[in-house]
């Protein structure tokens, strides 16, 4: 390269400029330490030798969940958590007392000490905060604790916000509840970098949905503890970090019919109840029978209640209204009826050859109708009416499985509704590729269709796909996802961008409104003409239109349902019931329909207005 | 290859400073892993020992053989290795401390940032010191952008803002030295400035206040002139825009990610306990070995990443400030060899390893003294660590071998 006298002139001064920068940014390290170790040496030798820094952390408290009337449904209240500072002065010093500490704490606190050492352990390692040993601690221990401090070295009682759910075992299964984040969780990088053991985090339900939101933002302080026991700020030291409130979560769903629901079931009945509003896919009531009561699991629930809960053969965890599936009977013909109007398989006034003699030959194989005593020859609206299974094997087969299955897929039968809960179960319509691949190609009867016509067999929906379906049939063929957020407030100012565009719910299914029509006067007759099988849910001064289905099942008792959906002319609101168990639907099934309609039509005025004013 | 002429020309303050923070560090990772009940492993410093052999063996043969070799293919050759050891990190690299920083064979792990850095300071080199550059020309300095830019955000996705910022200080730098104006390098930053600027909007306001009269006496042609505008205007709109669309947890990792102390109460904690053993040394320190403060091992990575806070604890504000005064003789020794070298690639070679110096020094010894986040940089030559100790001695090793032949053009 030629030289170039040029660039060292240039080198000089550009030498100086780094000097000048070099020698300036050390001698900013050097006044810095010169002000720690010259001017606070004193002061830093003594918290270094007498006192303990101490992380404090302030809990946010959770957001509150609201019904879509703004009642409360979901909040927080104060209580004390009993914790202990695993580095403290003295455990450093002796870490063989740490444990006979925890041990006595493990008496006081009525926890199994093996439990406290365990968490203890775990805890210790993955951070410098104090250990929650009790959430909810009740006033005995905490005064006990208060007046043993002196022998009870790092331990403290501090205030923390508990999470309340003030309706107890009421709406459970929609709200889910709260505890301590698992090891499991703690390793998903979405979780790992955000929380810490210890932390609460929501689990099933709203709470879980909506945790990123409902969760706060946890402050933190630094306080100097002296040998007494006696905290201060420390100073000199940023600011606290304040805790952040979580956003408040408004659900759509309306507490009034949410308790007739659940008043609807008998004590001790399983089932689901899933109430929507058609015209917006807004889930007005969602409901699992039996509950399990979240305020259980805020504090801290011991393995043996965990088992019982989740062991105890009643699964009162489990929400049957997303996470099961039930075949789903004679509900299911208002939709094979669609099926075949819409493949041209039948019309409206069709009627088969074979009249209902209480059973139907099919080959060598006789098929039953419900009613031993026959229907006769009957056309599509009596056929749904008075629930011809007879009628419904010959739209079977006329219709044939592949013309059917697309009309299902259609529907999307098999697909989730993608309503805004976590775990929620697939149903399944199966189709010939489906038989193909459970018995091999061709190895499987034709006659399968038969029991699916009636919503038998291999068919399986979940409750809230049933009431989705409904929906679509009561809002002319418009498919609308069914969510429960409404709004998300932080500080009384809504969050944009969370609740989806009416839009992105909704699904054209495009079907003849015409077949649509049909199907609804025959669901309006089930309830309400003579020989309906839906009688027992008609409520005053409202036309209902609905199905009874009684599902098979082999394990025990038939399964009642009904799905609903009124006023017929122009629907509001849209039902599915399921009762495990429970024998026939328009016995079962129907009347708690009706009494969710009741709640809806005709609300008891005196108990809405006392909720009211007791906000 | 070394001639008695050419070794006579050897730094000997930035030799001896060198070795005398080698063997500090060594003395000190003993005694921050010789507590009875520490977790660390008590023979780290004997490893260390080894280290340096091999490091100061790793660094003669770099000062020998001359640095021209290393312009032109060669560096791109080096840049291609480093970029791809980066990539590989990405996919199969060990995970430390959350991010993935690690390659590794066997028991011999490598963090492949130490290579990318080299390599990318030599291809600057070599780019910027050709016959006919102009660091006025936009296509010019976009190269380099490039150059630095690839490594830079490889290593953000680790991730590593630390390590990745390192980058960004060898461009400005080289840049600065290879001749470009103080203008284009403020306007080469305002895209960052802006980003970060963006949330505070008084703040952003009054940046665009500067910029603007900035851009008003700088006579810029029109072209670059609507670059800078349109860059900044986008940055500044879409950054707010993108931060409303993310999840939560999303921003929170964001958050911990530029600071983690204002969220993650383990680096909060950190920091409070450097500043405690650091001002606890008081002005002679309480005595090599008889620091309490690590004693209760509240600081995990007091042998890597906060070793000087034990330096400060035991040594007090005399040998703190002694090592400090080390780093700067060492930094200022890069910097006049850089201005002494006839050759441009050696004088930009040797400013580009003293940049790496300067900022890890500085990152560093913030952190302890609670002036900076903690980023999980270590501080060159002192802390623990095979990799670090011999990248150290490379970049040392290469400016003394333009030290020794600076006459050269």
């Amino acid at each position: 390269m030629a030289y170039d006298p040029e660039p060292l002139v240039n080198a000089k001064r550009r030498e100086r400029v780094f000097t000048i920068l070099v020698v300036a940014i050390f001698s900013m390290v050097l006044l810095r330490l010169f002000s720690l170790q010259v001017l606070a040496g004193t002061r830093y030798r003594e918290l270094s030798e007498e006192n303990r820094i101490r992380v404090e952390v302030l809990t946010a408290p959770r957001g509150e969940i609201r019904d879509r009337k703004g009642r409360l449904l979901t909040d927080n209240v104060p209580s004390f958590t009993v914790t202990i500072d695993p580095y403290d002065k003295s455990y450093v010093a002796d870490p063989a007392q740490l444990n006979s500490t925890v041990i006595r704490l493990g008496g006081i606190l009525g926890i199994d000490p093996e439990v406290l050492i365990d968490k203890v352990k775990k805890e210790k390692k993955q951070s410098f905060l104090v250990i929650r040993l009790k959430r909810n601690a009740d006033l005995k221990s905490v005064a006990y604790v208060s007046e043993h401090r002196a022998e009870l070295p790092g331990v403290e009682v501090e205030a923390e916000p508990l999470r309340r759910y003030p309706y107890g075992l009421f709406a459970s299964h929609l709200l889910g509840y709260v505890g301590e984040i698992s090891d499991k969780e703690l390793e998903d990088p979405r979780y790992s970098t955000t929380y810490m053991r210890g932390d609460l985090i929501g689990r099933m339900g709203i709470e879980r949905q909506y945790e990123g939101y409902l969760r706060g933002q946890d402050g933190k302080r630094f306080v100097e503890v002296n040998a007494l026991g006696r905290k201060a700020e420390l100073l000199g030291d940023k600011h606290p970090i304040l805790p952040k409130r979580g956003a408040d979560v408004t659900l759509t769903i309306d507490l009034d019919l949410q308790r007739a629901a659940e008043q609807a079931f008998q004590p001790g009945s399983r089932g689901a109840v899933v109430a929507i509003d058609p015209r917006t896919g807004e889930v007005l009531a969602l409901a699992s029978k039996p509950n399990y009561d979240p305020n259980e699991f805020s504090t801290g629930i011991t393995q043996a209640r965990w088992d019982e809960l989740s062991q105890g053969g009643n699964y009162p965890l489990f929400n049957r209204a997303i996470q099961a599936v039930y075949p789903p009977g004679s509900t299911l013909k208002p939709f094979v009826a669609l099926a075949g109007l819409s493949v041209h398989a039948i019309s409206s006034t069709t009627t088969f050859r074979e009249p209902c003699f209480g059973y139907f030959q099919f080959g060598r194989r006789k098929f039953a109708c419900w009613d031993k005593g026959g229907h006769g020859w009957l056309a599509l609206r009596e056929a749904i009416a008075r629930s011809c299974d007879v009628y419904f094997y010959q739209l079977g087969l006329r219709g044939g499985l592949d013309r059917i299955s697309d009309f299902m897929k259609r529907l999307t039968m098999s697909e989730r509704t993608g309503i805004d809960l976590p775990q929620e179960r697939r149903g399944l319509f199966p189709d010939p590729a489906w038989y193909d691949r459970r018995y091999g190609p061709g190895r499987w009867s034709k006659g399968l269709v038969l029991n699916l016509a009636i919503g038998q067999g291999e068919v399986s929906l979940t409750p809230v796909k049933l009431a989705q379906l409904t929906a679509m049939i009561a809002s002319n063929g418009i498919l609308m996802r069914p969510h429960l957020l409404r709004r998300i407030t932080r500080d009384g100012v809504e969050v944009p961008h969370v609740v989806p565009l009416q839009d992105s719910l909704r699904t054209d299914v495009g079907l003849n409104p015409g077949d649509l029509a049909t199907v609804r006067s025959a669901m309006v007759a089930v309830v309400n003409e003579a020989g309906g099988t839906g009688g027992q849910a008609r409520v005053d001064s409202v036309v209902v239109a609905g199905k009874t289905g009684t599902a098979q099942n082999p394990h025990g008792d038939d399964h009642a349902l009904f799905i609903c959906f009124a006023p017929a002319a122009k629907p509001e609101i849209a039902v599915a019931v399921l009762v495990e168990n429970a024998g026939h639907g328009s016995s079962a099934a129907a009347p708690l329909a009706r009494k969710v309609l009741q709640a809806y039509f005709h609300p008891a005025k005196p108990e809405s207005v006392a909720v009211l004013a007791g906000n | 290859m070394l001639t008695p002429r050419i070794t006579s020309d050897l730094d000997r303050p930035l030799l001896a400073t060198t070795i005398l923070l080698a063997l500090i560090g060594i003395a000190f990772v003993f005694s921050a892993t010789m507590m009875p009940s520490s977790t660390a492993e008590h023979g780290l410093y004997l490893r260390q020992f080894i280290w340096l052999a091999i490091a100061l063996a790793a660094g003669t043969l770099v000062a020998a053989v001359p640095y021209r070799i290393y312009e032109g293919k060669t560096a791109w050759l080096l840049y291609t290795i480093g970029l791809g050891l980066l990539l590989l990190t990405i996919f199969i690299g060990h995970t430390g401390l959350g991010a993935q920083r690690w390659l590794g064979w066997g028991p011999v792990k490598f963090q492949p940032s130490e290579l990318a850095k080299l390599a990318t300071v030599v291809v600057l080199a070599s780019m910027l010191s050709q016959r006919r550059v102009d660091l006025g020309q936009i296509g010019t300095l976009a190269k380099a952008v490039l150059v630095a830019g690839v490594p830079f955000l490889l290593v953000l996705k680790q991730p590593d803002l630390g390590t990745s910022l390192c980058f960004i200080m060898i461009l400005i730098t080289m840049l600065y030295w290879g001749g470009l104006s103080m203008l284009f390098l403020f306007l080469l930053l305002t895209p960052m400035i802006n980003v970060a600027l963006s949330f505070y909007f008084p703040a952003w306001a009054l940046f665009a206040v500067v910029l603007a009269f900035v851009l008003y006496r700088s006579r810029l042609r029109l072209a670059p002139l609507v670059l800078v505008v349109a860059v900044n205007l986008a940055v500044g709109i879409v950054t707010p825009q993108v931060w409303n669309h993310l999840e939560p947890y999303q921003r929170q990792r964001i958050t911990t990610f530029i600071d983690p102390s204002a969220d993650s109460y383990g680096a909060g904690y950190q920091i409070i306990q450097s500043k405690i053993a650091i001002g606890s040394g008081g002005i002679v320190g309480k005595g090599f070995l008889h620091g309490t403060q690590k004693a209760l091992e509240f600081l995990p990575e007091q042998h890597t990443d906060f070793i000087f806070s034990v330096v400060g604890e035991e040594t007090g504000f005399l040998g703190a400030a002694f090592v400090t005064v080390l780093y700067m003789v060492l930094i200022l020794r890069g910097v006049r060899v850089a201005q002494r070298a006839r050759n441009r690639f050696g004088g930009l070679l040797a400013i580009g390893m003293t940049s790496i110096f300067l900022y890890h020094v500085v990152v560093n010894i913030c952190m302890t003294v609670g002036l900076a986040p903690v980023t999980g940089l270590p501080l060159p030559l002192l802390s623990y660590g095979g990799t670090s100790l011999l990248t150290s001695f490379l970049q040392v090793g290469l400016i003394q071998n333009i030290a020794m032949r600076w006459r050269e053009y």
